[in-house]
């Protein structure tokens, strides 16, 4: 369907709306069709991140860093992430990197020492990048069995799937809320110096909108808790039966070795080529 | 009807049974002695609070399990002691289906939450079990679904497939039809006879609409305040002590109400049966040859506005489309191309399936949401250039669930929330009027998450009328709630009407619209089917049909004989019945 764009004030509301940022969460937790990383096995996605999400701390060479980033950004790419993820990453980066040209311009460095503060930007980048390619990859089921694997304990993995299911129920009675807070409650009239009034009063309601969601969280827990004890989950957890037979299907086929193999070569390629190019 | 088993078997039995809850003041069970055989079809009725919950918590276990409290007597599941036996070992032989079964849903997708209590016993083959229990509610192609994107009826399938993996003998299902509209309660129903006819299980449901007991139950426990049973009857018999079921504020079926309501005294104490089906009445009134024409004797109210005089229409929708966008990121239109006006004095009922666009043109009134093509003009204002800030001081939104209107500590404060934010002085005697009219001054320092349904309704009307709105738009006000409160939430709405100046709700409620409406829109994919009055949406079978919409039971006999126009309430019938036999009796005299 063809969409007319009328002309009409669109409020603060609208560009900030729960709703949007409800289908952008939503799409990363559960819109992934068949990506390159939802390939492997989500164990070794796992450790995989985990190197990403560590090493680069300790990583000083930008020629190292630059080239992590651009083979994450190509498997950040091919995950198919949320634009809202992307928008709200880039915006932390532009304010990040324009404050480090002040800061650096007003005490005097200049650009020089704005180029050495970057490392840090670049770190951050690896990370980020990382860490959005392999959760939007991996389905929740998975991640919460990988981590049962791995040896969590069965409440918290069962608490990540848990969560995946109540994700977009609470984010819609949040809304509702936010509404009701809205419809009844009173804009200021005189939005201010920059809008200045209506960012207070949307940012107070925000608040005030997730005391009644805990209240109503609360009262729900009782049937969810009764369920549990008659769907055998406490009877569950203290048998290692179950958690072998829930874990069956997770296999490491070769495939995976691959990917690892690739991934290190990769690396210390860029290592060797950190010893040469020194920027 | 289903074939009764052979052999008479018990498989739960109850033996003086008497429970107290931990802290609480009274007993809710008192002296229960209750047997119940294999593969029976059993329905628990009793009015609020008399304990029905609480018996079925005990076939499987939870009590004295999991709720530890004062318990004497004994309950046998299939021979055995619940006592001496774990809630996980009993829901084997046990399943149960709560009341708010959205929350006994714990898993993402509705395969992993069929497989989850397989799984959880260590079956090794919890695949099978889960799939087969989705096989025998014929539902596997929902099998890959995410939870969170089922509509109600189809949650509440879930929650019965997943109660089922374990493949118990007897299934208890707390109040089917409360949360679901009557279509989607009728599938349940269905499913449930399957699962009692073809694989012999037991079922057990706590219910009070008696249509439905009357149709799929075999049997009848009715239960009284203080947690006693006050019999167990076949459903024929049990149905047909209409002034018991009077005293325990069930309302019998509208068949029976009107047979009982033509029957001489006599007749009345003999205690004979009276039909309680569609098809039992039938089969009684059509051989008498009832005169099918009738006279009303009501004003005709077809369309109570003469709208050519009518200047301005408060609401006015020109070709509206509207929608959502997808997880896909494609457009999903939910309201294509509406063209809709709404005048003063109107109460319009808006029906029609889940997903048909009743909420999306609710918020688009309301100025939620904008539309994407068209006009939505709202008392001389387009929506698109103002805010639903600005909007609201014309137009009251209430929500489906009153939870989530609950946004105040208690109770006044959330009636005089509207007021306060305006600054507005002198509230209070208003507000206490507000509180008395909707009887909710007792109530006032409660919050509204701790009251029973009907209260909670009683507050959101009063926080809606606070507002002292132009319109007022009412998403599902009567769902889930027991007959009683529905009579009263009736009531309450003709007392809207004398401060509002048009009321717009969008309901499954059929007797709703029979008793309350003067405009019925009757929505499909989006669309208006139909745009009428509430006596005329019943003749169309067709389109009631497509917009799954069941017509109440007396509207439906009042067709079945062929009477027109049709009688929408158990009076109308009554009294064109009454009517007729007066005529035959002035006829035999001359």
């Amino acid at each position: 369907m063809e969409l007319v764009e009328q002309t009409h004030k669109s409020t603060l509301w609208e560009k900030l709306s729960v709703e949007r940022i409800k289908m952008e969460l939503l799409r990363t937790a559960f819109g992934h069709s068949l990506t390159f990383l939802s390939k492997f096995d989500p164990r070794i996605l796992i450790g995989w991140y985990s190197f990403f999400a560590i090493a680069p701390w300790f990583i000083h060479d930008k020629t190292v860093l630059i080239g992590m980033l651009l083979a994450i950004a190509i498997l950040t790419y091919t995950s198919k992430p949320s634009v809202l993820v992307l928008i709200v990453l880039a915006f932390g980066l532009v304010t990040d990197t324009a404050y480090m040209l002040i800061v650096s311009l007003a005490f005097g460095g200049g650009l020089s020492a704005a180029w050495a503060l970057s490392t840090l930007t670049l770190k951050l980048l690896v990370i980020a990048l990382a860490s959005i390619a392999v959760f939007s990859s991996i389905d929740p089921e998975k991640l919460s069995d990988a981590l049962l694997s791995l040896g969590m304990p069965a409440q918290f993995s069962f608490g990540v799937a848990y969560g995946y299911r109540m994700l977009p129920i609470l984010i819609e009675e949040y809304n509702n809320l936010l509404y009701s807070f809205r419809l009844r409650g009173r804009a200021p009239l005189r939005k201010g110096f920059l809008g200045y009034r209506s960012l207070i009063h949307i940012g107070k309601i925000s608040i005030l909108a997730f005391y009644p969601l805990i209240l109503n969280t609360a009262k729900r827990t009782r049937t969810t808790v009764e369920a549990l004890e008659v769907k055998g989950f406490t009877y569950a957890i203290k048998d290692p039966k179950v958690k072998r037979i829930k874990l069956a299907y997770l296999k490491i086929l070769p495939r995976d070795y691959v990917f690892i193999a690739v991934s290190a070569l990769y690396v210390a390629l860029l290592f060797w080529m950190g010893s040469i190019i020194n920027l | 009807m289903a074939k009764i088993s052979t052999e008479e078997q018990p498989i739960i039995q109850l033996n003086n049974v008497t429970f107290r809850y931990p802290g609480a003041q009274s007993n809710s069970l008192e002296q229960v002695s209750l047997t119940i055989n294999r593969g029976d079809f059993v329905a628990i009725a009793g009015s609020n609070g008399s304990g029905k919950s609480t018996l079925c918590k005990c076939f499987n276990g939870l009590i004295p399990t999991y709720y530890s409290g004062d318990m004497e007597g004994t309950v046998m599941i299939d021979g055995h002691l619940t006592s001496d036996r774990s809630v996980a070992e009993l829901s084997k032989h046990v399943a149960y289906v709560f009341q708010d079964f959205e929350n006994q849903l714990v898993r993402p997708t509705v395969y992993d939450e069929v497989c989850f209590a397989p799984l959880n016993f260590g079956f090794e083959d919890y695949k099978e079990r889960g799939m087969l229990a989705l096989q025998m509610l014929e539902i596997e192609h929902l099998q890959k679904e995410w939870i969170w994107q089922l509509s109600g009826g189809q949650k509440h399938m879930a929650a019965l497939a997943a109660a089922l993996a374990l493949n118990p003998d007897v299934i208890v299902v707390d109040e089917p039809v409360a949360q679901l509209d009557p279509a989607h309660a009728r599938i349940i129903y269905e499913k449930l006879k399957l699962l009692n006819e073809k694989y012999g299980k037991t079922i057990i449901v706590i219910e009070h609409h008696t249509e439905f007991i009357a149709d799929y139950c075999r049997k009848i426990v009715l239960m009284e305040t203080g947690g006693r049973i006050r019999w167990v009857k076949p459903v024929s018999e049990g149905l047909s002590s209409i002034t018991t079921l009077n005293e325990m504020n069930i309302l019998p079926p509208q068949v029976t109400q009107a047979f009982y309501a033509l029957c001489s005294e006599q007749d009345k104490k003999l205690g004979a049966l009276y039909p309680i089906t569609i098809e039992e009445a039938v089969a009684h009134w059509a051989p008498l040859g009832i005169s099918t024409s009738r006279t009303l004797t009501e004003p005709k109210h077809d369309l109570p506005i003469d709208r050519l005089t009518t200047p301005e229409p408060l609401v006015r929708l020109e070709g509206v489309t509207s929608g959502y966008q997808g997880i896909d990121r494609k457009q999903k239109p939910v309201l294509r191309g509406i063209d809709l006006d709404i005048y003063e004095g109107e109460r319009i009922a808006l029906i029609g399936n889940n997903g048909a666009g009743k909420s999306t043109l609710l918020r688009l009134i309301s100025g939620i949401r904008r539309p994407w093509e068209g006009k939505v003009t709202v008392c001389g204002t387009d929506t698109r250039q103002t805010t639903p800030e600005q909007l609201s001081d014309q137009v009251a939104f209430l929500f489906q669930n009153p939870e989530e209107m609950f946004i105040a500590d208690n109770i006044r404060q959330d009636v005089s929330y509207f007021l306060d934010a305006r600054k507005q002085e002198g509230i209070d005697s208003f507000v206490d009027e507000v509180l008395e009219r909707f009887k909710l001054t007792n109530l006032q320092e409660r919050d509204g998450r701790l009251l029973s349904g009907g209260q909670q309704r009683r507050a959101t009307l009063a926080i809606g009328m606070a507002m002292r709105p132009t319109i007022i738009l009412l998403d599902e006000p009567t769902a889930s709630l027991d007959i009683a409160s529905r009579r009263e939430m009736t009531l309450l709405f003709d007392q809207l009407h004398d401060h509002i100046k048009a009321v717009v709700v969008a309901t499954h409620d059929m007797q709703l619209v029979a008793d309350w409406a003067t405009r019925v829109i009757v929505m499909n994919e989006g669309h208006i089917l139909l745009d009428t009055d509430s006596r005329t949406v019943f003749q169309h079978t067709d389109i009631l049909e497509k917009a799954a919409l069941i017509a109440p039971q007396i509207v439906q006999l009042s067709g079945r004989l062929g009477i027109v126009p049709t009688c929408l309430s158990v009076d109308e019938f009554v009294a064109h019945m009454q009517d007729t036999s007066r005529k035959e009796l002035s006829y035999g005299i001359s």
